[in-house]
Parts: C-alpha cells; structure tokens; sequence
C-alpha cells in the first residue's frame, strides 16, 4: 500500500515540482535493503539532522520524507543489527535514494535478530544464522555448522558425516529446505547426510517445533531453511569469493559467487556458484584415523526473470562427495565389535594421505526447481514452484569381492537411487481486517531403487496436502491458526521367496497449528505455539531386514507400523536490552505416539558371519522433554558474555525407559570483544568458547554393546577482521577447535565403538568480496 | 495479466515434461532384480577323510542359500567324527545365489596371503591342526586343509573363524575382520 502511495507521491511531486518550483514541496523516497540477502527492511530509520525530519520503513522497506526543500543535506540510515550509513544527499527535485545495510549480529547480540525476524514469520522459537557467525562456520559440513545452535546437535558418522538433530530427533523427523524445496535424499541411516552444499546459503535457520501444517510430513521436531540471497534488483555485477584451510585433515575449501542484474534487459538476473573441497587423513590426538579423506565438489546456477507483477526463476545444483569411512570401523560381527570396543586405541592407524580407500560412499544429488509467482492483482500473490530431485548413493565395503571378475567391476556393494518430483501451488493473500494468510496445494512423487546387496526394497509414492494457514495481528499481538490434510500412497515392490510382492500402504492426516505472540514490554517477548505433526513410517522401517554393519546389529522391520502422530508444544520467552542483555528461554514437550525405534529381542540372529542381536522395529508412545536457554550479557559495550544451555530428557512412556541415542546435556560459555574500528581495519573481533558436553547416563538397559562415554570439554576460539586494502575489503578469519587437543569420544558419533574425536584444528578462513 | 499467466504455466509444463522424459530409474522401480550383485558367502562345507582310509567320509554343512536376511539357514549339521581317529578335512565356500554357483573357496585359495582360518574345539576331545601355508615369506598357516585328531567321546562345539586380513595377515588373529563365525556343534563316538 505505502509503496503505491510512495510512488503516487512522487508522480504527484514531479508534476507540481514543475510547476512551482521554488515550494518545499519535494519528497525523498527509497527502499532500505539488506546488503546481503536483498531483504527488504522494515523499521530502519531516515534521518536528515538539519531538518530534524525522519521517517520510518515500511514491510516493503520503503521510506518517504516529504515537503523537503533543494539543498545540500546529510541522511543517516539506521537499523537494527546494522551499521548506521551517514552520507551527504542533494535534494532536487524529487529525489530517490535506496540504502543497503549491512547486518552486524554480534555488535547487539543474536537474540535481537530473532526478535525482530520471528514475528514476521513463525511462532515457534527460531534461530538465524548469518553474517559473521555463518562465516564462521564456512568450510564445515551442514550438520556441523548448525550444532552451536542451542537444542541442536549432531549425529556423526566419524568427522566428515554429520547430520542435524533438534531436540533429539534427525533424519526423517526433522525437514530440510534446499532453497524451498524439501530435501528429498537417502536418510535411511545415521550416515546418511544432508546432501547439501552449506556455502549456497546467506542465511541458515532453524526453526525449532513441529511444522506439519506448512510444510507436509515429517517435520515433527523442526525445520532448517539453507536459503540463498535473492538475485539482485539492481544492474550491475557482484561475487564473493571464499578460502579456507583447515590444519588438521590438512584441508580446503574454494567457493565463489558471480551474480549480474542485466541493464539493458533489467528484468533478467542470473547467478553462479560452485564450491570445491578436499580433506586428507583426520587425526585424533594421539593417532591418524585412517581412511577419512574427503572430496566434495558442487555447482548452482540461477536465472531468474522479474517483472513488476510476476517474476520467474530457475535453479539447477548438483552436489557431488567422495568420503572414506574409518576403516577400523569395519567389522565382520560382534565378537570383533567387542574386540574394538576393548581396544583403547585403532588397530589400523596409517598415515597422512589424501586418497580415499575402501570402505568409502559416494554421492551425488541434483536439484532442478522452477518457481513463478504472480501479483494477483492487489488480493495476494500466487507461487508455483515445482522440483525434481535426483539422488544416487554408492556405499563400497571395505572388502572387495574375492572372485576377480566381481572385483574388477568395482561396483558398489549397494547402490540407492530415488528420484522426486514435487510441485507446490500456494497463494498467499494480502491484509484483509488484521488477516493475512497462505492456502496451498502440495504433491510429490517418488520412486526409490536399489542394486546389490538387499537394504530396502524398491518403492513407488505419492504424497498430496491441502492446507490454509491465516495469522491476525493486532498491535502487541499476533495469532496464527493452520490447517493441514495430507494423504500418502506407498508401493513397495520386492521378491519374496523368488515371488514378486508389491503391497500397498495408505496413509491419511489432518495436522493443526495454533501460535501465538505477544510484546509484554518494549523488551519482552514471548511465544508459545502447539502443532500437530505426523510421519508415516518410513520404508526401511517397514522392511529392514539384515545386519547393520556399523553397530553389528540384526535390524527387522514391522509390516504393520502405524504412522508417528506428534503434540508438539514450545514455550519462548525473550528479554532484550539493546547493549545489556540478550536472553531466550524456550522450554518444550514433544508427546510422540507410535514412535518408531528399535527394540532388542531375544534370539539373537544366527548367519554366515556369526550371531547378532536382534533388533525389531517397534513402537511406543515417547516423550522429549527439555529447555533451550541463551545468554548474552554486555560487560562493557565491546565485551560480551554469552551463555548456552540445551538441556533433554526422552522417555518411552511404554516401557518407562529412556531412549536410546539422545544428546546428552550441553553448555556453552563464550566471552567475545569487539575492537574499535579504523579506517582500514574494521569489524575485529576475538571470541574464547568453551564447551562443556556431559555423560549421557539416561539410556535404556541392553540395548549397547559400550556404555556412553565420558563427559568432556572443549577450548575454541574464534577472530576476525575486515581489512581494506584500497577499496577492496577483505574478511580474514582464524578459528581453532579442540585447542587443549583433547582425547574424547562422543555418544552422539556412531563410531565411538572404534576410535577418538579429531583433535586440534585451525582454521584460516578468507572472504573477498567482489565488486562490493 | 492473462498473458503472464500463459507465460508461466507454459514454462512450468515444458519444465515438468522435460524431466518427465529423463527418467533413468523411475521404469524400473516395478522390477527389482531377483539377484544381488554383490558377493554372498552361503554355504561352509567341511569334509572329513579317515587318513587310514578306514572310517566314513563325513561331511558338515552350513547352508543359508538366500544369504542374510530373508530366511534363515536350512541346514547346519552337526560334526560327527569317530573316537581315537585322524581325519584331513577340507572346507568348501560358496555363493549359492549366483547361477551358476560361485566357490569361494578357490579365490581365497588365490588370495591366501590375505586369509586365515581358527577353529577352536570347546568340550570336546578334538586336536586340529592347520596343515596348508600361504605364498608369504616365510609361509604362515591357511586352514583350507586341516587336521583332526579325535580321542575319546564327547560332545561339544567347534567354532570355525575366517579371518579376512587383506595386507595386514601377521598369523594372529588381532588384525582384519570376521567374514565367517560359525559354531558347529560336534559330537565324537
């Protein structure tokens, strides 16, 4: 409304400015921007001091100062978590001036950056994560990127396979969205990871809390969002550039962005980005894990077409990665497992290489995806966005086959392919009375194969949602009510006694979402939100059948599983004191009914390769009960104190046991100052993190071969600076982990059985912008 | 307005239907392959001559012929060996879900310097002896062929071990991993 208004008062300016041209009459209008995702900014605000005249943003970012006189003035822009822009400005005639801040988290501390994103977008507690503290992480995979984060951690298959987990739960029950799409990958087991390359991404979000209504199945503990900046508005051609060397693993990483808005066709924009990375030998403190070398190359390309009323664009990725898999962690049955476990140290220790040996997987994931959009005239805006996904995992043992012809293939000793296509239909209409809401149409379709040795049998389904989510707000308050019914056909096709079976699954739900938020203070907020969220049972659960190689178990799955219904409840509070204290507690309770694990049972299972405990899928009623908490505290302006919790307790309300495989207690502590800038050095910074992990004594009996380990603590650091060499300004980052080089092992890394956590690390990272 | 929204939904479909052609795998989902590619350890064979020539040759088998997973073993004998004997064994391995049927055994014969096997008597009067060697300098002990020499009658287990130690084999049993473990039950009249 106030851009059309904004637009109209300038028309009107340019005509009556013609025609009187010696009246204050002229206006100063522009859009504030921010510098790195091109989002616009509300509540930035204008200033010319000479005048003492101001003006604040709207949703839309835009600004309007009228009845200005011609002159020679000064503006000041100002935003939250960004730095003020001051400039000299000529007023004549109508005048447009567009400002592009850049955000700086750290300066007033991250919780501020929820405050003021969280309203706009969710009820549940959220977290965003850019700028300097997303450099921070750049070079590492997603999974370990995202666990500084409170109620997050990482499940890990040795160093170079990470996988998010939120609040206790991973895999097929939390979301991924890859640039708006559904991440539609192999998540069958713990090492399997998000086929993701995080260096597309200016901003990572995780929004904690079921999210069925909006996004389908599945999201019942949470939702990361690795969004991209928009494509730029404005002619002209910018990139980035990015390096970063590790010591331990001695590894790189090269990434760069080139992105153009054309001038002579200005609705047309395009971007490029391709990432390369290479890993050697890790090494734990006392020893090389051997076989743990890593390659990793992606590409995206983006071409996008924006008009005033519609706007198109195109995205293609491909993410492709080549990891070694320890190789002491290879074994052949639980006699050796024990073995292992008995060992305080590998047996295969081996030296620095940057070959990868078997047992190693290979990955490669495409993504194309088309999304339009469409002003439907002042009532709303419809998108269409359709994808296809396609995802090719080779897994390679560590033995290869003993016949020569066999071996002289090479082939993986299991191959999985899935390929998805999805389409998403949804309008989202504009303020009706205090309304504002999204209905929305979503399918997917899905068909999974195999080759080699049996892991999951092929598959065929089709997914289709309808939902309606609307939120009223209404000055300190804002409520928001969704809707969601979805329906699941599932085939499976598979050879049973030499006959072929191809059973038919189906699966309908209705899920619900109530939020809300409410401004207690100028400084105080809270929300509180209550979804449902669902999850049909996932292939392997219904068909497993076979040794799992890693924790020498025999996994059997259950035909008859029901699908996971999830009551997930989260609770925020958030307190901010511009340059004082930041702090969000956000306690939670998740009831899982029919959730799906692996329950022991006797006999044990006898093959070929000795016995092994049996495991069958099972299911049980559960329930995730825990606290987030952060702290930040200013000392002085320049010297911050930041304190972490994230605190879970999971029960099986069936059996009253604990959970098996649930992140143990964390905390965090971390004090960071902030140097005065300069005129070529700007933005310096030195944080001293420690991080304390506790012992995970809450775990059910039987169930583990080796009791959880030991607790321990970790020392990092972090600095950084802005340098401008001329005009070109260059960010240089020095990080290290593990500086103490401690010997540890985690309960949350599968391969705890076999071998310690990486030891030190340094990290040098260096950003170049290009063109800035 | 009613332009756009040709422009869009025209593009979509060209979008949809061009992947829709490309479909690698998608054909194939209703046909899963009855085999496995990968190589499957089935069925352990052992075969007992009387060196004197004198009492039954006595055969012992595992079969799980649809390897692991699916169902289970359809047969694991038991070892039935006569009192105050020597009997020279040999062992049979094979993947019995290839057609035709695949021996093991004679590749890890190729590749002995990577193999070793163990069998261990529990409770029962039993001395076995590895009488095979790889090609290593000097030789270390094989267990395709071994030795058994039986005293009086009892009953109890012998476990057979297949150590696979590709690069690392050093006569003990530490390095590698287990390809096979089986436990055979065993009996001496």
């Amino acid at each position: 409304m106030l851009m059309k208004k904004a637009i109209l008062l300038f028309f009107i300016g340019i005509v009556s400015g013609t025609v009187i041209r010696a009246q204050c009459t002229f206006s100063l209008v522009g859009k504030v921007i921010d510098h790195h995702d091109r989002d616009p900014l509300e509540f930035a605000e204008i200033y010319i001091p000479e005048l003492k005249r101001g003006a604040l943003t709207d949703s839309l970012g835009n600004y309007i100062i009228a009845g200005l006189c011609n002159g020679n003035y000064t503006i000041t822009c100002r935003h939250m978590g960004c730095e003020d822009i001051s400039m000299p400005i000529t007023i004549n005639g109508n005048t447009l001036q567009n400002f592009y801040p850049e955000h700086h988290l750290q300066e007033l501390g991250l919780v501020n950056v929820v405050l003021d994103k969280a309203p706009e977008k969710t009820t549940q507690s959220s977290y965003v994560m850019r700028g300097r503290e997303l450099d921070e992480t750049r070079g590492r995979t997603l999974g370990d990127a995202l666990k500084n984060i409170t109620g997050v951690s990482a499940m890990q298959t040795g160093s170079g396979i990470s996988k998010p987990v939120i609040h206790g739960l991973h895999s097929n029950r939390i979301l991924i969205l890859n640039n708006g799409i559904r991440q539609e990958g192999q998540q069958w087991g713990s090492e399997h990871a998000p086929e993701i390359d995080p260096f597309i991404a200016t901003n990572l979000t995780v929004v904690k809390g079921a999210n069925s209504v909006r996004y389908g199945p599945d999201a019942m503990a949470g939702v990361i969002l690795v969004e991209p900046a928009k494509l730029r508005d404005s002619a002209g051609i910018d990139g980035e550039l990015n390096l970063v060397g590790n010591s331990n693993g001695r590894a790189g990483s090269i990434s760069g962005i080139l992105e153009q808005n054309l001038k002579r066709i200005s609705p047309l924009s395009w971007r490029l980005q391709g990432t390369i990375k290479k890993s050697g030998t890790v090494s734990a403190p006392r020893y090389f894990l051997k076989n743990t070398s890593s390659e990793e190359y992606n590409f995206s390309g983006t071409l996008g077409w924006t008009k005033k009323n519609y706007g198109t664009e195109i995205f293609y990725s491909q993410f492709n990665t080549s990891i070694g898999i320890l190789s002491a962690a290879h074994i052949g049955n639980v006699s050796d497992l024990l073995d292992a476990i008995a060992r305080t140290e590998p047996l295969e220790k081996g030296e620095f290489t940057y070959d990868i040996q078997r047992p190693n997987q290979h990955i490669e994931h495409e993504l194309f995806k088309m999304k339009s959009y469409l002003y439907t005239g002042d009532a709303g805006k419809l998108n269409m966005v359709y994808a296809r996904q396609y995802n090719i995992r080779s897994e390679y043992d560590k033995e290869q086959p003993l016949s020569d012809s066999l071996a002289g293939l090479n082939r993986p000793e299991l191959q999985l392919e899935i390929t998805s296509h999805s389409a998403d239909v949804f309008w989202e209409h504009t303020s009706i009375k205090r309304f504002t809401g999204t209905f929305g149409v979503s399918g997917l379709t899905q068909t999974n194969t195999f080759e080699g040795r049996y892991f999951i049998p092929n598959y065929r389904n089709y997914t289709g949602g309808i939902y309606w989510i609307e939120r009223w707000t209404w000055e300190k308050l804002q409520l928001e009510a969704g809707i969601r019914y979805d329906y699941r056909h599932l085939q499976v096709f598979k050879f049973e006694n030499n006959v072929l079976v191809s059973p038919v699954y189906e699966y309908r739900n209705v899920s619900g979402t109530f939020g809300a938020i409410y401004r207690l203070t100028d400084n105080l907020n809270a929300n509180i939100n209550i979804g449902t969220a669902w999850r049909p049972p996932a292939v392997n659960e219904l068909y497993s059948d076979g040794i799992h190689h890693g924790t020498a178990t025999y996994e059997i799955g259950n035909k008859s599983l029901k699908p996971e219904q999830a009551v997930n409840t989260t609770f925020s509070l958030q307190y901010n004191k511009k340059e004082k204290w930041n702090v969000e507690v956000s306690p939670y309770y998740n009831a899982i009914s029919n959730f799906i694990y692996l329950q022991p049972e006797m006999p044990p299972t006898v093959t070929i390769h000795g016995a092994f405990p049996t495991f069958r899928y099972t299911q049980v009623n559960a329930a995730f009960t825990g606290i987030d908490a952060q702290v930040n505290y200013y000392i002085v302006p320049q010297l911050m104190l930041t304190g972490k919790a994230s605190i879970l307790r999971a029960s099986n309300k069936t059996t009253g046991d604990y959970l098996i495989q649930m992140p143990a207690d964390k905390l965090q502590g971390e004090l960071t100052y902030n140097f005065k800038s300069f005129d070529k050095i700007k933005d310096s910074y030195i944080t001293v993190s420690g991080i304390f992990v506790n012992k995970q004594f809450r775990v059910p009996p039987n169930a583990d071969y080796a009791l959880p380990p030991s607790a321990y603590t970790l020392l990092n650091f972090e600095m950084g600076t802005k340098l401008y060499l001329g005009k070109q300004p260059v960010t240089i980052g020095l990080g290290g982990t593990n500086l103490l080089n401690t010997s540890y092992r985690d309960y949350m890394n599968r391969l705890r059985y076999y071998a310690d956590e990486m030891g030190r690390n340094i990290t040098l990272r260096v950003k170049i912008p290009i063109n800035d | 307005m009613k332009n756009s929204i040709k422009i869009l939904t025209a593009a979509t479909v060209v979008a949809m239907s061009f992947f829709a052609g490309c479909k690698k795998d998608e054909d194939d989902v209703a046909d899963p392959s009855t085999t496995n590619t990968a190589e499957v350890m089935t069925t352990v064979k052992l075969t007992f001559t009387d060196s004197a020539g004198v009492a039954p040759t006595v055969t012992a088998q595992y079969r799980d012929p649809d390897g692991d997973g699916g169902n289970s073993a359809v047969q694991f004998d038991v070892i039935n060996l006569l009192a105050n004997k020597t009997y020279f064994a040999t062992v049979v391995i094979k993947d019995e879900t290839k057609n035709p049927v695949v021996t093991i055994s004679d590749e890890i014969a190729d590749e002995s310097n990577d193999h070793l096997f163990f069998y261990t008597p529990t409770n029962v009067n039993v001395a076995v002896t590895l009488t095979d060697q790889d090609s290593n300098t000097p030789p270390l002990p094989l267990g395709l062929n071994t030795k058994w020499k039986t005293q009086s009658a009892s009953s109890g287990t012998v476990r057979l071990v297949l150590r696979h130690q590709p690069g690392v084999k050093d006569g003990t049993y530490a390095p590698g991993e287990t390809d096979i473990d089986l436990i055979f039950n065993t009996t001496i009249n």
